[in-house]
């Protein structure tokens, strides 16, 4: 009986493929991230700039709740929150929407922070005390932010839950997931994508373009791994696996193994920007 | 307290309406009183499926508007005490409806009735939002195929971050002899990825289509057949009886398997 290699990869291939969708990819990073700041918690929202302008406001919405349920209650009951909406338009209602789910999770939102002047007058009307940016300074501010994460990744981000169909999980830095990963799911992160169940969707690692991160599953079933631009399929036919296995970089392409031999076998290599067996290498 | 119940699957033709329509006369028959809320705006058939086509006089339209009152809109089962539909408009389209007109319908009804079951239209737009929009459970419908499983965890997705965590599953439609050969996704298949409780599995049967162009819910007939038991069991287990799930492998030729065992299977 003849086996498949394990991965089929055609790299060359693959990228063209992946052309067009690479810079998206990148660009458009974590959609909504919530984060600590000494006593309270920052909600911060994408930019006008960081997400599809037409992006609808329900969308934004089921993001926040699926975040906020999702996420790891690492909070206090009663914690402040600050919501940081950047240059984004918000209505009073659409604030009194944000309030009631975050009130949902026993967090209390204070503090709006804007560079929009209508969002300020609505925040203001509201009740929240409002800090107000001029314009100007965030611009520069958000350049250098950029600028920042391509080189300090964000704090992993940790997730109960399942990742269901139609679910796109973004985050700049490493993300562990408490759950599976199911078929139509998607997951990308700049950083490690750690699946403590089984991955049956499409994980990508490594989204800034950085080939030394990896991805780790108790059981691989995936549709397809993406690990900086490099992209493998799930073969056809692959024996079941029990062992909990990893996806790593090689010269090659994408590779897997036992998550018990890799640290053992495999190192990484700098000028090849991929994992190199050292056994081989000596 | 009533329950209100949305049955819903994301993709279309899995048989929500037939199960709502079997479900809702099933729990009549235990003596229990439950109204039926169409909530497939222009594309109605549960009043078909029930046989109550040529009663319907208002629609939920029709009392949204104040045109009539919810009581007068409910149309009565002659067959079953305790079984009534609210039907949707047939004239117009889904867009017609706000959620929060149909959580205030649902609301409304559950004052009289134990029992709520909205049957759901497929997709996961508006019309999907209005249906869930007043439910405190779900029950998923979905069949042992890809695509139908497929969406019916993005459905999950959606009832979860809407704060519908009582979810249930129906598996439909099963063909117990494809499965035995490999051909169809076993009802565990579907279990290992949904990862949501299951209430029911309901085997395919000529017999649901037939009731269904005679608009007579299976459990209505008087013939015994598999399917019809299998909605029974579901209205139990939704009233928390503990009810062994039908072994629907039972009559699938054990001989057949055991000659394929032998012949190098």
């Amino acid at each position: 009986m003849s086996f498949e290699p394990t991965i089929s990869l055609d790299k060359d291939e693959i990228k063209n493929d992946n052309l067009q969708d690479s810079s998206p990819l990148v660009n458009r990073y974590s959609q909504i991230y919530l984060k600590h700041d000494d006593e309270q918690m920052l909600l911060v929202l994408p930019s006008q700039a960081e997400i599809n302008a037409d992006l609808p406001w329900s969308e934004t919405w089921q993001e926040l709740k699926h975040l906020l349920q999702t996420k790891e209650q690492s909070w206090q009951v009663g914690t402040n929150v600050c919501l940081v909406a950047k240059d984004r338009l918000l209505d009073a209602r659409q604030l009194q929407t944000i309030a009631e789910t975050l009130d949902d999770v026993k967090l209390t939102l204070l503090t709006v922070s804007t560079n929009r002047r209508q969002t300020a007058v609505a925040a203001a009307t509201s009740g929240y005390s409002v800090q107000q940016q001029a314009v100007a300074q965030p611009l520069i501010k958000t350049t250098t932010d950029l600028e920042e994460t391509f080189h300090t990744l964000a704090d992993p981000l940790y997730l109960q839950s399942t990742v269901r169909s139609g679910v796109e999980i973004r985050h700049p830095g490493t993300i562990i997931i408490f759950g599976d990963l199911n078929p139509g799911g998607k997951v990308i992160a700049a950083g490690d994508i750690l699946v403590w169940g089984r991955l049956r969707g499409i994980a990508h690692a490594g989204a800034q373009g950085n080939p030394q991160c990896r991805i780790t599953a108790l059981q691989m079933e995936f549709t397809q791994l993406r690990i900086a631009d490099a992209v493998a399929r799930a073969p056809k036919l692959r024996p079941r696996r029990l062992s909990p296995e990893l996806a790593f970089m090689t010269t090659e392409g994408i590779r897997l193994a036992k998550i018990s031999e890799f640290s053992k076998r495999y190192i990484f290599s700098s000028p090849s920007q991929a994992w190199i067996d050292h056994n081989q290498a000596k | 307290m009533s329950r209100i119940i949305v049955v819903t699957s994301g993709k279309g033709g899995v048989g929500k309406t037939t199960t709502t329509s079997n479900l809702g006369a099933a729990i009549a028959k235990q003596n229990r009183s439950v109204a039926l809320i169409d909530a497939d705006f222009g594309l109605r058939n549960l009043d078909l499926l029930l046989g109550l086509e040529e009663r319907v006089v208002y629609t939920a339209i029709d009392v949204l508007a104040g045109e009539c009152r919810l009581a007068q809109a409910l149309v009565k089962d002659k067959r079953l005490k305790g079984l009534v539909l609210l039907p949707a408009a047939q004239n117009r389209n889904k867009e017609s409806v706000q959620p929060e007109q149909m959580k205030k319908i649902a609301t409304a009804l559950a004052k009289g009735y134990d029992y709520i079951l909205i049957d759901c239209p497929a997709g996961i737009e508006l019309g999907f939002r209005n249906a869930i929009s007043a439910a405190k459970e779900a029950l998923i419908v979905t069949t042992p195929e890809v695509a139908a499983v497929r969406d019916a965890d993005r459905v999950i997705g959606l009832l979860e971050a809407e704060g519908v965590n009582k979810i249930n599953l129906i598996v439909n439609r099963v063909k117990p002899w494809m499965v035995e050969e490999n051909k169809m996704m076993s009802v565990e298949d579907v279990l290992e990825l949904l990862g949501v409780p299951l209430i029911g599995v309901v085997p395919d049967d000529e017999k649901v289509i037939v009731a269904t162009n005679k608009g007579e819910p299976l459990v209505l007939g008087e013939y015994d057949s598999v399917p019809a038991q299998a909605y029974l069991n579901i209205a139990r287990r939704l009233e928390g009886e503990k009810v062994p799930f039908l072994d629907l492998m039972a009559n699938q030729g054990n001989l057949l398997t055991r000659l394929r065992r032998m012949f190098g299977g």
